[in-house]
């Protein structure tokens, strides 16, 4: 099995299509995975390791024996697969996420909580610090 | 003349020149000494292992943010791998200390929570009958804090009956998102205190910082520059004030005379070459960790455990504030990826002592948005939770959509801090094996969460979770004590009046070593239940003060 078919073999069993959702191999490809990498080359050996799959075995049964035999690899390919699948521009939109985006906002406007009277509320139950003079 | 050239000239080591105070560690409490120092016309050298910062190198505005900041801007030094950090054996700690090395210190991924310690926090041994007072109190401490938070920049709302009446902070509060209004409605629901976020995030543009955009990412380093970090509040000016500044400087011993008094420091350069300042003073701000560290390696044939330790109390009463989180969702969106992130709202409620439920102390909870939607899937770092729960399957497949359609965008954190009581089996010493890149010896962490703090946690997520139900929670997760949550390290080299059980007298000088100066958060004899930065720079402030005000008596080498 080649290095593509073996980790997105993985990832589908680890991210399916499941409601509106897509599986993992519907919208990213093994050049997305690639870039993951060379953000994280410190993950590549596990990485190689974990896909360095014996073809008889399924995906299901090659993650159970990596999660208890090697560490470093299960978390170098959940790592790639999860990172990859949330960076996909489908996959944001279809979860309503736009990035960790800029919102510029006016630092003058008056906040909600102090005109619904929460705030007030929190006044009007009194001190709750110990003071210490004389001590 | 620009920053970027005066840090340049600084960085020039000159041979065999004198100065009159070194500093080791350009963090929040070395840069207040070199600013405050250097205008007084003193002439400062400042050695720091770590470098400049790079803001092109924060990624939070990037898509790729999620998956490096988890190893390029992760907390814990040994999971970042970077030569300028020391590592450390965490291998007999229950908690992992948090840290990080460069210009601006471990403030560079600090959540810029600001909060001052409590009047009660310096007497607790006439109030609670535990620890030791602090030799001064929180009135005394006041006006360094209000200087300090306008050096900083810092965003709050005065008022807060939790405190006692203090001015106006510099710039309003950051306006409260929906996470923090779903937190403050919990609290209102139970009758509890909650108050919006002081943060040292200006929310107007503050001379090198610029206003925050909400990003979201200040754990993570702020790519817009607004989060308030030395390197951007203090050290343009303390440039220009005359301070000098070495980068990759890692200091690896303290040097005395017969008289035991310290001539300076030895350092290894950014070309592995040792080098010599020499100075009539020497300042410590190198954190709980570094500093007795640095301490325990100094330790010459006349001090075989170490400098200033004669009271053999260098490196103990480790405190880091066991900490815990809860995770709550709901079901109406609170866009829990928007920062300030920093805290929305924070709540003193439990914070003072009731021996009913217990234990002594108390805690202080922050609100905070619940970030990305890897973060909030609970899978990454999988192992981690695999083990606990016995099968990875739980975060994956189905489970992974179902879990993310829940938390991501809907969901809020309560961070609870619990004031950590000393204990001197709590301690740093120097690990056997384990080394920097250097070839210095790393520190080992020795630290058991105590019996104190268990109860303590335990009755704060109980009534936290009725917060956040009382609110509608869906969902709720709890995570204590979080191992890597040891961003608070104190204790290490405590003050005190008496030199057989104290380090430093209360202005920071070393009882054995005069010229000798601590000023970070190791000389703290307890640790309150705040983000201690705030009270670790006014500390620091009032004791640069004393020494310039003390400069013709200081006895030198
Ligand atoms: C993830 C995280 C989140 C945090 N959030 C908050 C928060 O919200 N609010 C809050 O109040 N606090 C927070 N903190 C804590 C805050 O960062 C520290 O309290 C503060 O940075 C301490 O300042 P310092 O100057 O004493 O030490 P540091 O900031 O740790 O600086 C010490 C400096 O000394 C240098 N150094 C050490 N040893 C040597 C040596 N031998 N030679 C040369 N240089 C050396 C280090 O490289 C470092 O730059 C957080 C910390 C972390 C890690
Ligand atoms: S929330 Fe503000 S301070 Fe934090 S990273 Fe974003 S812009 Fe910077």
């Amino acid at each position: 099995m080649s290095n593509e078919n073996a980790f997105l073999a993985l990832a589908d069993f680890l991210i399916p299509a499941h409601g509106k959702m897509p599986k993992f191999s519907d919208v990213c490809g093994y050049a997305d995975v690639e870039k993951s990498l060379d953000f994280r080359i410190d993950l590549k050996p596990g990485f190689a390791r974990g896909i360095a799959v014996d073809p008889a075995t399924g995906a299901e049964a090659r993650l159970e024996s990596l999660n208890k035999e090697d560490g470093e690899a299960f978390s170098a390919i959940t790592t790639i697969a999860i990172a990859t699948y949330y960076m996909s521009p489908r996959v944001r939109e279809l979860i309503g996420y736009p990035g960790q985006e800029n919102v510029p906002y006016d630092s003058k406007a008056t906040q909600i909580y102090l005109t619904n009277g929460s705030l007030g509320q929190v006044v009007a139950r009194g001190r709750k610090y110990r003071p210490t003079p004389g001590l | 003349m620009t920053v970027e050239v005066l840090a340049e000239r600084g960085a020039r080591a000159r041979r065999d020149e004198e100065v009159d105070v070194v500093i080791v560690g350009a963090g929040p409490s070395g840069s207040v000494a070199a600013l405050h120092l250097a205008r007084a016309g003193i002439s400062v050298v400042v050695l720091e292992q770590g470098e400049w910062p790079d803001y092109a190198d924060y990624t939070g505005a990037r898509p790729e943010h999620e998956l490096v900041s988890t190893k390029l801007w992760h907390p814990n030094p040994n999971v970042r791998d970077n030569p300028n950090d020391y590592p450390v054996d965490t291998s007999t700690t229950d908690i992992n200390p948090l840290m990080f090395a460069g210009v601006g210190g471990s403030a560079t991924l600090y959540g810029a929570q600001w909060m001052h310690f409590l009047p009660s926090d310096f007497r607790v041994r006439s109030m609670d009958g535990v620890a030791e007072d602090w030799p001064f109190t929180y009135e005394d401490l006041l006006p360094y804090q209000l200087e300090i938070e306008r050096e900083v920049g810092v965003s709050g709302l005065a008022g807060d009956p939790a405190y006692p009446p203090r001015g106006a902070y510099p710039f309003p509060a950051l306006p409260m998102g929906s996470v923090g209004q779903r937190g403050a409605l919990g609290m209102e629901k139970m009758g509890w205190h909650w108050w919006p976020g002081s943060n040292a995030i200006p929310s107007e543009k503050f001379g090198e910082l610029n206003p925050c955009v909400r990003r979201g990412t200040c754990l993570t380093g702020c790519p817009e520059g607004a989060k308030s970090t030395t390197d951007r509040s203090h050290w343009p000016l303390a440039l220009k004030a005359g301070a000098r500044l070495v980068t990759r400087a890692r200091v690896k011993e303290i040097e005395t005379n017969e008289q035991g008094l310290a001539t300076g420091v030895i350092y290894v350069d950014a070309n592995g070459r040792d080098r010599r300042q020499r100075a009539k003073v020497v300042i410590l701000c190198a954190n709980g960790v570094g500093t007795p560290r640095l301490l325990l390696m100094s330790g010459g044939p006349r001090t075989p455990d170490g400098l200033a330790n004669s009271s053999g109390m260098v490196g103990k009463r480790l405190m880091m504030h066991p900490f815990a989180s809860v995770l709550a969702s709901y079901q109406d969106p609170l866009d829990s990826w928007r920062g300030p992130f920093g805290q929305q709202v924070y709540s003193l409620e439990f914070y003072e002592t009731d021996e009913s439920r217990g234990f002594v102390r108390g805690s202080k909870w922050n609100c905070m948005p619940s970030g990305g939607p890897v973060g909030v899937s609970g899978a990454t770092g999988s192992k981690v939770y695999v083990a606990e729960s016995g099968r990875f399957q739980d975060f994956w497949g189905a489970n992974l959509h179902e879990n993310v359609a829940r938390r991501f965008g809907h969901s809020l954190i309560w961070g609870i801090v619990g004031e950590d009581l000393p204990e001197e089996s709590n301690q740093v010493v120097l690990s056997k094996d384990l080394v920097d890149s250097d070839g210095l010896p790393a520190p080992q962490i020795v630290y058991k969460v105590n019996e104190n703090s268990n109860r303590l946690l335990k009755f704060n997520i109980d009534r936290c979770l009725e917060s956040v139900r009382a609110a509608g929670a869906i969902e709720t997760l709890v995570s204590t004590p979080v191992r890597e949550s040891g961003w608070h390290l104190i204790g290490t080299t405590v003050m005190g009046d008496d030199p057989k059980r104290s380090v430093v007298d209360q202005w920071g000088a070393c009882h054995d070593v005069p010229n000798l100066y601590v000023m970070d958060a190791s000389t703290f004899p307890t640790s309150g239940a705040t983000n201690p930065t705030a009270t670790i720079m006014a500390v620091a402030l009032r004791n640069t003060r004393r020494m310039i005000a003390e400069r013709r008596n200081q006895k030198v080498a």
